[in-house]
């Protein structure tokens, strides 16, 4: 927490850390707006920075499915079953009725995408919306609100939406609107508590002195100083989506045929593991590597913003520097 | 103490009240109720409408849910509608099952997680840690099913070495070194997601406990380091760690869903998910209050434990560390 001691290095040291960069730059003529340091400090972590691409890659891929392959993932045809990958232009090859396996991997891209994304939007506009109100106003607003956040983190998420599901029918937009459901406790928690750190600061009493309606304190004043830690939950809740979604769609609850989506994909290959077991390998790596990239991302925007991590670093070093040079100098 | 306690029962309670008021509505909501959801199709509406009223759905709403509370709370689960079995019968089986293979794959990941958590942090950023964290980056973003199928191609179709699913072999029920060998690897998935969480609340906990003065203070005085460790700081940074997993039966319960399916072991999650898909809404019921009763449950006990752990605790306000 308090790393007060930090600076207690000798005057000689500090130039020396890669990470102090402040001190080797000349004075910057215009001071870093907080997108800018963010940015800094996250494209210089090589996991975030490989999550970034990675991301892109998937986002690009799936996106321009059409360009990359000629084929329909939802064509069958039964002649050209099982092939092996590379036969007649299809890259990983055919499954059981002839769909091209990359084909569908692809649109199926698209689908987990849109899911992992929308989930997480409508998620933080519904947790920010608690969160800020029950935060904001305190009293018996906030605890019948906490009380239902209380609730809805009770219920086994996934119990919920396969109970949904199975109740009013398996389409995408009840999916997005059902994981969204599930999903936004922890972001009305975590307004929630900057809130009632917030709301007694000074400028909001100055911002209510003159006059500034409750909208405006709540969402212009209160809600950015939640931004980045929102931004982080928002990254990881991503991930989170893309996971569920897998999930149902791997219990047959889910997305449907003709529709694709990597969880469908690995619900079907089961039943053909003896025959072609890399089936089951293709779709479950993609849902592994776009989400672990998200994670990345999560994270790298945590440590961006968070002051921290930098002092966990440079003590690392203080106390490589202690074992080197204690014993002359202290 | 015991007033908190009180108040912390009440709130419980009605925690559990608004679950199931909302998994009563949610049923209910089904486009055209569950009438229509159980009614065979193709049944002409006199017949409909007799066995509406023989299972009292004709009834208003609220009154549906008191006797549908009240037969709850004396324990009548009601009955399956396909062939009118007692929900229990078909119930408390599964449950043992899932026990079995969540607290077996629980108690090993906690005795891994948990050193290996208070050795990484005594080495922070060494290898071990370094593993660590790769594993807990795994454990988050692998889709546990996905995992276990690798592991059925790999270990029961290539190798052979494994059961590839259920929970005995059809000649040896109830044969416990049997169950065992099917246990390994529905174990092994469940084991990496939790180890990827365990492992960091392990560490993360110690790491902020050796940061305190008192720990220093320790070692200024000359306690060595093992006694550091294990008596100081271990004590006051597990705390924590027990609240978390207590927070966690939610996620272990419906976690055990997929992997049930997977390795068709004949658990609750795999008896909803087949439940759901035949509609067999007051098993659906049931199992859902009845987690929420072990997840509310849990919460309650992490709560107090906490306070009697940790004497440092006030436990005033609303609702404590949830609210």
């Amino acid at each position: 927490m308090s790393n007060t001691n930090m600076p207690t290095a000798p005057n000689a040291e500090p130039a020396k850390y890669p990470n102090s960069e402040n001190t080797s730059l000349p004075p910057a003529t215009k001071t870093k707006g907080p997108w800018m340091v963010l940015w800094s400090k996250f494209s210089r972590n090589p996991y975030a920075m490989t999550g970034l691409v990675v991301l892109l890659i998937f986002i690009i891929g799936s996106l321009s499915a059409k360009l990359i392959t000629p084929f329909d993932p939802a064509h069958v045809d039964l002649m050209i079953t099982n092939l092996k990958p590379g036969t007649d232009g299809h890259v990983l090859g055919t499954d059981e009725v002839g769909r091209d396996i990359f084909a569908r991997l692809l649109y199926s891209g698209q689908v987990s995408l849109l899911i992992g994304f929308s989930v997480a939007a409508i998620s933080v506009i519904i947790g920010s919306l608690v969160g800020a109100i029950s935060g904001f106003f305190g009293g018996w607003i906030d605890t019948i609100f906490m009380r239902f956040v209380d609730v809805m983190s009770s219920i086994p998420t996934l119990f919920l939406n396969i109970l949904v599901m199975a109740i009013f029918g398996t389409k995408i937009s009840y999916m997005i609107l059902m994981l969204a459901f599930t999903s936004w406790m922890s972001v009305a928690r975590l307004v929630r508590g900057t809130y009632l750190q917030l709301r007694e600061m000074q400028y909001v009493e100055a911002a209510k002195a003159i006059g500034v309606s409750k909208t405006g304190i709540i969402f212009r004043h209160l809600l950015r100083n939640a931004t980045f830690p929102i931004i982080v939950n928002a990254t990881l809740m991503v991930g989170g989506a893309i996971l569920a979604e897998s999930g149902l769609s791997y219990l047959g609850l889910g997305i449907q045929a003709p529709a694709t989506s990597w969880g469908l994909m690995l619900s079907n290959s089961q039943e053909f593991m003896l025959i072609d077991p890399m089936q089951a390998v293709y779709p479950g790596l993609c849902i592994f590597i776009v989400v672990l990239a998200v994670n990345f991302i999560g994270d790298g925007i945590r440590d961006a913003m968070d002051p921290r991590q930098k002092q966990m670093k440079s003590r690392r070093r203080l106390d490589k520097w202690r074992k080197n040079y204690s014993k002359s100098e202290i | 103490m015991t007033e908190y306690l009180i108040r912390r029962f009440l709130q419980s309670v009605l925690v559990l009240f608004l679950i199931s008021l909302v998994a009563f509505g949610l049923i209910h909501a089904a486009p055209g109720g569950p009438t229509q959801m159980m009614m065979a199709p193709g049944i002409s509406p006199e017949t409909a409408k007799i066995q509406a009223h023989n299972m009292g759905l004709d009834k208003p709403l609220p009154a549906q849910y008191g006797i549908w509370l009240t037969n709850m709370l004396k324990g009548d689960l009601g009955h399956t509608f396909k062939n009118n079995k007692p929900v229990g019968d078909v119930l408390w089986p599964t449950v043992g099952n899932t026990i079995k293979l969540m607290s077996f794959a629980w108690v090993i990941s906690l005795l891994i997680a948990i050193p290996w958590g208070i050795y990484n942090s005594t080495r922070e950023y060494g290898l071990s840690d370094q593993t660590a964290s790769f594993v807990s980056y795994v454990g988050f973003a692998m889709p546990a099913f996905w995992f276990g199928i690798i592991l059925q191609v790999f270990f029961s179709l290539k190798l052979d070495w494994l059961p590839l699913s259920d929970m005995y072999d059809m000649d040896k029920q109830g044969n416990f070194l049997n169950l065992l060998f099917h246990l390994i690897l529905p174990c092994s998935v469940l084991v990496l997601g939790m180890l990827a969480a365990y492992t960091k609340y392990a560490r993360s906990s110690m790491l902020e406990v050796l940061e305190q003065d008192y720990i220093r203070t320790a070692r200024a005085k000359g306690v060595p380091e093992r006694k550091v460790i294990f008596r100081h700081a271990l004590r006051n940074a597990l705390i924590p760690v027990i609240t978390i997993i207590g927070m966690d039966l939610p996620i272990l319960v419906g976690g055990a869903t997929l992997t049930e399916s997977v390795f068709n072991w004949p658990g609750m999650g795999r008896l909803f998910v087949d439940m759901a898909r035949q509609r067999e809404y007051s098993v659906l019921m049931a199992i859902t209050l009845i987690t929420a009763v072990v997840v509310v449950a849990g919460n309650l006990i992490a709560d107090i434990l906490y306070k009697i752990v940790d004497p440092r605790v006030k436990l005033g306000g609303k609702g404590g560390r949830s609210a």
